[in-house]
């Protein structure tokens, strides 16, 4: 995505070569847009992400009914 | 660089004469690295030290940040409970297992220069990625609203309207964020997070048994009486909850990005995770011997807000030592909001791939600085609104944190393990064994709250009791 408000530097050369010859090619800000490939996840990984956000979901209802108990 | 983010848009500032598109942020962030290069060019000892004092930051930021306003008064309401005894090391055991959870973002965002928000949403797509998002902005959002609580009952120690009190912590975080330099803020912020320690000599003017202190650190007793209650519990979840939290995740790594930090950086980013905790935890620690005494007159503390602490304490630590708690109370919900408000501006960022940097200009970052401020204001908004039932915010915001940190540190484990893009930085087999230990804990202390909320007669029978 290239948004305006990224407004580059009117940089001259010495500017430009300072910057490229003290960060690593991955720390330049333009190097964010370029995409990581996706990881395949396999069944186990996928199981262990559901149960967890299952529990997650069951442990917040848990908490709200226990305000809600609280509370009266 | 490994695999996964090396690509042809490595080569783009090589190419031909051209002068590559260069931004602020890059030119703020090249200048910061200049000086790391200099320092680590030196011989010496006065080198190192300046090359810690270069590298040190978003390690003790996010543990002082983590002794936030709830957390705090979580280790008052212990020390006040339960007094020195079974707590006194197991808060110490926490802030171990932050410091192994912690060092993982360090390695990751040194690895990746990008963010753990990005990292997520990239390697595991949008559908797990806005889980993720939900349950750290869910969490941040009910942690600010906490910080502002404390913000306003300890500057209310001192007569201060809670309009004012919450505009003066605004204005601080307004302040830390308008030089729109990474460095900067850093320095502001962890000048103010380093008032945290103003417990410590609060500590000595409580006298308190240090022979007891040595005794229980040591041997992990007196237990608290009555066995594992769910008292305990609560209590036990919001100790753990106010060490290990999503929202250090997210910060921690970003923070590591925006600062810079490379792969040659890794032992000054663990030593800087390791202070943090050693002085988070001083601060802990001094914290519960403050409010041991309201333990020995077997005081009353529950509904306590930070300030009550103050108030009580009083008599035994005198006007001066109150007013240093108060402070100290208040301090603690000042930098935590600084630093939660930029976590979830740097993860909005990171989605949504707008600029986010603190070395952003405000015009260049407006979308950055607009999420951050907004989510502060409004927070501190809902805390001046007469009659909301705010005291359940503080009561569970640190239970949910410990409830959201393990599918938050499963998301962790899997990218620091993932070879293609940490390469030869993967974590070692003690890592994800002290790691897998540490989700089992939380998922342990998480169930068995839950029996104890739905069946307390049946948690009663298990726990003894």
């Amino acid at each position: 995505m290239d948004h305006k408000e990224e407004s580059k530097l009117e940089a001259p050369d010495s500017q430009a070569s300072f910057v490229t010859s003290v960060l690593e090619h991955d720390q330049l800000s333009r190097a964010s847009k370029r995409p990581v490939p996706r990881k395949n996840l396999k069944a186990p990984q996928l199981a262990i992400l559901w149960s967890l956000r299952i529990y997650l979901l069951f442990m917040i209802a848990v908490v709200l009914y226990q305000v809600w108990v609280g509370l009266r | 660089m490994t695999d996964a983010l090396s690509g042809p848009a490595g080569t783009l500032e090589t190419q031909g004469s051209i002068a590559p598109p260069i931004t602020h942020e890059d030119l703020d962030r090249a200048r910061d690295r200049e000086r790391v290069r200099q320092a680590r060019a030196a011989r010496g000892l006065f080198s190192r030290g300046r090359l810690l004092w270069l590298l040190v930051g978003p390690g003790i930021l996010v543990m002082l940040g983590e002794n936030d306003g709830p957390s705090m008064v979580s280790y008052a309401a212990t020390g006040a409970r339960f007094g020195i005894g079974f707590f006194a090391p197991f808060i110490v055991l926490t802030f171990l297992m932050a410091v192994v959870v912690q060092e993982m973002t360090v390695r990751l965002g040194s690895a990746t220069h990008r963010g753990h928000a990005e990292m997520i949403f990239a390697r595991f797509g949008p559908f797990w990625g806005w889980f993720s998002m939900l349950d750290l902005l869910l969490g941040n959002f009910l942690t600010l609203i906490a910080e502002f609580i404390a913000v306003r009952a300890g500057l209310g120690f001192f007569g201060v309207p809670p309009w004012l009190a919450v505009l003066i912590a605004l204005s601080i975080l307004v302040l830390a964020l308008i030089t729109h330099r990474y460095w900067t803020w850093e320095r502001i912020t962890l000048a103010a997070a380093l008032f945290n320690l103003v417990f410590i000599p609060v500590a000595f003017l409580a006298h308190p048994d240090w022979h007891s202190f040595g005794r229980a650190l040591l041997s992990w007793q007196p237990f608290p009486k009555g066995g594992l209650t769910q008292d305990t519990l609560i209590i036990i979840l919001s100790n753990i909850g106010a060490t290990v939290t999503p929202w250090m995740l997210f910060f921690q790594q970003s923070a590591t990005v925006d600062k810079g930090l490379t792969r040659q950086d890794i032992g000054y980013g663990r030593t800087d995770t390791i202070l943090g905790a050693v002085l988070a935890t001083s601060a802990a620690l001094a914290m519960i011997l403050c409010t041991t005494p309201l333990f020995h007159h077997q005081m009353s503390v529950e509904n306590f807000q930070g300030a009550e602490f103050a108030q009580a304490l009083r008599p035994i630590i005198g006007r001066f030592g109150a007013g240093l708690f108060a402070l100290g109370i208040a301090e603690a919900g000042i930098v935590a909001s600084i630093t939660i408000s930029i976590s979830s501006a740097y993860a909005f960022g990171e989605v949504t791939q707008r600029p986010h940097s603190l070395n952003l200009p405000m015009g260049q970052g407006k979308w950055f600085y607009a999420v951050l401020l907004a989510c502060a204001a409004a927070a501190a908004a809902l805390v001046l609104i007469p009659g909301l039932h705010l005291v359940s915010v503080i009561l569970i915001v640190n239970v949910i944190a410990v409830l959201a940190m393990p599918p938050a540190l499963v998301f962790l484990y899997m990218l620091v393990n993932d070879r293609e893009i940490m390469g030869d930085l993967v974590s070692s087999r003690w890592t994800n064994v002290l790691t897998a230990g540490v989700v089992i804990l939380l998922v342990t202390a998480g169930i068995l709250f839950g029996v104890s909320v739905i069946a307390p007669h049946v948690f009663a029978r298990l726990s003894g009791g």
